[in-house]
């Protein structure tokens, strides 16, 4: 059974179709890739299925039950936990004090939750930093910060937005190995990402968004061959000139 | 670790100079002022769990305050009811009020729930400056009881009255340590910091603005039961003015917002200048401790967002090696 089923979700503002009637199975153990160019629709796509914004269209399903519209905090209740593109960690508390935030999710204790949130900043490699305020962090631990936070609600299906954009070479190869132990540690993962070299390596399939509707889904071998998504990512003419040769 | 062995050994030390105080200061008026900062200080820390903590500035907190004043008296007048008791149903009602004023409230953002709060208690003040039943503006006069603790009334010593004071005080203290430490203060933190981040980690953020304004509201009000029973005289310009929110929230902020002990450091600083110059100019010069205190505002807001504790901590990282 699909732990995550979005069935013909739609979203507008208005005139505009951020996402019209987008069909996505997510089954359990998987890391699925959500790509796109810029103003595809990515991101609305998770604000609707995460609560943040209530569908125009369609439903989203979860451990199979209904939980379109749903508010943010019962969905995180449920389960499904994410991290933001721009991060938003508590940046006047410390490293600690953010992850035992999400710890509280399960737990009414504070000595529970902060076992807990030691165990996630260990996985996370911020155990070190602890101690520091957040605002203090640099990008890349910030980053990991929002991850580690994230995980500490207990989710069984983790939804990154764009975790690595902003990350050099090496910070982006550690967060990679990151999402790899959460899958190991048995959490469902959906990536949204536009850089399809970080999505390509690790994702059992990728799912392709363009002005707001699903353009290919696809395991990532035959995803970058697609013709469609080469389309959407270099334009008509550079897709044109290399059919010709 | 040395540090935490020098904290209990200030803490026990400062327990039991106030414990003692009254026996050392005879006169009325240290132990009138004494009673006064407790008073404050407990404003400070109820309004700090829902301003400092969860980050929503309320300038309307006198009608919490109004509202203990008036209900334990109005009980005690009508109904013979023991000022504990009144003490305790203005608390509850205070709490169902902060429901009230939360609920439309709590939807504005920012500078916008401010001037809300502000306008409720304007409203506040208003009605009951026109409502006679509960005395309009004469005002109530507390009806005078034999001296005793069940009465909590006593008129030839204030002895009683500074260990009630330092009783509140502890036990707003208390609270305060506790949602410190428990989920409460990390969800209100949690919600001051980032809203959308909140409810993304499973926070009903409407859920526990609530919760900060009630326990908030609750303390507020204790202190207003209390202060109608120590100046045995209540009108709605002395327990419902707009001054009263301010300067718990000044107090709070000048101390440092967010923290157990800010509130506290806060109003042992501003009542006994305000106490002082009360004495030193007596009516024509009110509000002198006002201009003091707003200096002190501005210099702290540009140099130490944090408040004097936030001072005391940045000297204390100094000196570490």
């Amino acid at each position: 059974m699909a732990l995550l089923e979005i069935k013909q979700l739609t979203k507008n503002f208005g005139g505009l179709m951020a996402n019209d009637h987008i069909d996505i199975q997510v089954n359990e153990g998987e890391i699925i890739g959500l790509i796109g160019p810029n103003g595809a629709g990515k991101t609305t796509l998770f604000n609707c299925i995460a609560g943040f914004y209530p569908p125009s269209g369609g439903q989203v399903w979860f451990k199979g039950e209904d939980i379109t519209g749903l508010p943010a905090n019962k969905v995180c209740l449920l389960g499904i936990a994410r991290t933001f593109q721009i991060v938003r960690v508590f940046k006047d508390i410390t490293v600690l004090d953010n992850v035992m935030v999400g710890a509280f999710n399960r737990t009414n204790l504070a000595a529970t939750a902060k076992k807990k949130a030691l165990e996630v900043l260990d996985f996370c490699g911020l155990a070190p930093k602890r101690n520091m305020i957040a605002g203090g962090l640099t990008i890349a631990d910030k980053k990991r910060l929002e991850f580690a936070k994230a995980l500490a609600t207990g989710p069984s299906l983790l939804m990154l937005d764009e975790a690595m954009a902003g990350l050099n070479q090496t910070e982006t190869a550690e967060a990679i190995e990151l999402v790899k132990k959460v899958r190991q540690a048995g959490i469902t993962v959906l990536l949204v990402e536009h850089v399809m070299e970080v999505v390509m390596p690790i994702s059992h399939r990728v799912v392709v968004l363009d002005y707001g509707r699903k353009i290919a889904e696809d395991v990532p071998e035959k995803i970058i061959n697609n013709e469609e998504v080469i389309k959407a990512y270099l334009g008509d003419k550079y897709h044109a000139s290399r059919r010709t040769p | 670790m040395g540090g935490n062995k020098n904290k209990w050994l200030l803490l026990a030390s400062g327990i039991f100079i106030l414990i003692i105080y009254p026996l050392i200061f005879t006169l009325p008026f240290p132990r009138h002022l004494m009673i006064m900062i407790f008073l404050y200080a407990s404003l400070g820390l109820a309004w700090n769990m829902i301003g400092g903590y969860a980050g929503q500035i309320s300038l309307g907190h006198a009608i919490y305050f109004g509202t203990g004043a008036y209900t334990s008296t109005i009980l005690l007048m009508k109904l013979g009811v023991s000022p504990w008791a009144g003490m305790l149903v203005g608390g509850l009602f205070s709490i169902a009020l902060a429901f009230i004023i939360g609920y439309p409230c709590f939807k504005l953002a920012g500078h916008y729930f401010a001037i809300a709060t502000i306008a409720i208690g304007e409203i506040a003040q208003h009605w009951m400056l026109n409502w006679d039943w509960a005395g309009a503006a004469i005002g109530l006069t507390l009806p005078i009881l034999p001296e005793s603790l069940i009465n909590l009334e006593f008129h030839t010593t204030k002895v009683p009255y500074y260990y009630i004071a330092f009783g509140i005080f502890t036990l707003t203290i208390l609270a305060t340590y506790g949602i410190d430490r428990s989920k409460l203060g990390y969800y209100f933190k949690a919600i001051k910091g980032d809203l959308e981040a909140a409810r993304s980690l499973g926070i009903n953020v409407a859920r526990y603005k609530f919760y900060a304004l009630a326990l908030s509201a609750f303390f507020t009000s204790i202190c207003g039961s209390f202060y109608a029973q120590y100046v045995l005289f209540i009108d709605p310009d002395s327990v419902f003015p707009l001054m009263l929110s301010i300067i718990v929230c000044l107090i709070a902020t000048l101390g440092g917002v967010g923290t157990v002990w800010g509130p506290v450091i806060g109003a042992f600083i501003l009542i006994p200048i305000s106490e002082f110059t009360r004495i030193q100019f007596g009516g024509g010069g009110k509000g002198t401790d006002l201009i003091i205190y707003g200096f002190l505002i501005m210099v702290i807001s540009i140099y130490q967002p944090f408040g004097v504790i936030g001072l005391a901590r940045l000297f204390r990282k100094k000196e570490a090696p």
